[in-house]
């Protein structure tokens, strides 16, 4: 079940993601490498999707469990704070609303963005309390070792 | 008692809403809220003008500047159905409030809870602008009350919201709408709208002598964000909602504390 929440966030976050870089390239401000030649904070953010496809693989695989995905979103929700709603903002709210010609797609994008924030800080936290349970889990199940054992 | 028999002594903690009543309690619950804020706000607009202390035309705005210590009627009228409910249905209040957790796990919650909210935050503010530019938003500044009704509204007003509002519609509507329609999504939805709804009754503004329904829309949208980030992390914690009613109470309390030292202008 949380496997399957997991996932689903997962994606639900990826799409988000992919939705605001296209966002970006039409709008064609704020913008880097690949569509400049400047490599920017555009470009770095770029570095998301091979994490998440190789997080992906290793999580198929068990090598990695919530908390790497708990990082992965909180670092993600830290890093999009900081460029857009931050004190040293790079792209703030105003550059988005009045990005488009018309305001309705201005809205539309700083709620996505807005959407997209929140939505990777709520998955941080979820996955947080998730990697919790199954570590109290773990705990609970591990034999007791050390002392305790009689020969 | 076999080995496969569950301890009475350790409830299962399962992440399953604890109210079991109909969908009829959810709605009598969100019907009272309403009915009270309007009917609160008539109330004292009438006695206003008894008093001789409003026009009949300005008496709702008059009515508004209380806004922020009157809510606790309301509060009170929704804590008395809740109780009502719970007595009938035979659960405890504690129990709409979610599973246990340890006072730092809510803690931490609380400052989770805080951190994901920041992006309604900068959405709301950038709503504000929008519709009223750099003036304060109406809401905060029509609130003119006496300083022992300040204080009230800071340190009761706050507290009472917590332990009613939220748990009305998340710890009841939400269940009870969840076992009705069997998709937790479409409750989920159905109960942010609803909760961002009751915002367009309170405070009624009158502008040019008829009801201020631009700043009712507004009052809508701008706390939509917040609402749907606190649904969404209701689910997110495994349905615990104290968190979230520690947030919620500091951000309120905080807001009533700002605007009853007039910090925000």
């Amino acid at each position: 079940m949380d496997s399957r929440i997991l996932y689903r966030v997962t994606y639900l976050a990826a799409a988000m993601s992919l939705g605001h870089h296209i966002d970006h390239a039409i709008r064609h401000n704020a913008v880097g490498w690949p569509l400049t030649d400047e490599v920017n904070a555009f470009t770095m953010s770029l570095v998301i999707y091979p994490i998440i496809i190789t997080g992906l693989l290793l999580y198929r695989a068990g090598r990695v469990g919530p908390g790497f995905w708990a990082l992965v979103s909180g670092g993600g929700a830290a890093f999009v704070s900081a460029v857009h709603f931050g004190p040293s903002a790079v792209e703030p709210p105003e550059m988005m609303l009045d990005g488009y010609d018309s305001p309705v797609l201005g809205w539309l994008a700083f709620t996505w963005l807005a959407v997209f924030v929140t939505v990777l800080a709520i998955t941080s936290l979820y996955e947080t309390r998730v990697w919790w349970q199954q570590r109290q889990v773990r705990r609970a199940d591990r034999p007791a070792t050390g002392a305790g054992i009689e020969r | 008692m076999s080995a496969a028999t569950p301890s009475h002594r350790q409830p299962a903690v399962v992440a399953e809403p604890a109210a079991a009543g109909g969908v009829g309690g959810a709605v009598l619950l969100v019907a009272t809220r309403i009915v009270l804020w309007m009917g609160v706000q008539l109330l004292l607009a009438g006695l206003l003008v008894l008093a001789g202390a409003a026009a009949a035309g300005e008496s709702l705005d008059e009515a508004a500047a209380w806004w922020m210590v009157y809510g606790a009627l309301v509060d009170l009228g929704t804590l008395g159905v809740i109780v009502w409910l719970i007595r009938r249905e035979r659960i405890s209040y504690r129990s709409l409030l979610g599973p246990p957790a340890a006072a730092w796990q809510v803690a931490l919650g609380v400052v989770g809870v805080l951190v994901a909210t920041a992006p309604a935050v900068f959405f709301s503010a950038e709503v504000n602008k929008a519709y009223y530019g750099d003036a304060t938003p109406p809401m905060l500044a029509v609130v003119d009350a006496p300083t022992v009704a300040s204080a009230f509204s800071v340190l009761v007003v706050p507290l009472l919201a917590e332990l009613a509002e939220p748990v009305a519609y998340l710890g009841v509507v939400l269940p009870r709408l969840e076992r009705r329609i069997g998709r937790p999504w479409l409750a989920a939805t159905i109960v942010v709208l609803l909760w961002a709804a009751e915002h367009a009754f309170y405070p009624l503004l009158i502008t040019d002598g008829n009801l201020d329904l631009a700043f009712a829309v507004y009052r809508v949208v701008s706390v939509l964000p917040f609402l749907a980030t606190w649904t969404a992390l209701y689910y997110a914690f495994g349905r615990r909602l104290l968190p979230i009613m520690g947030a919620r109470w500091i951000f309120n309390g905080g807001t009533a504390l700002a605007v009853a030292l007039s910090l925000v202008e």
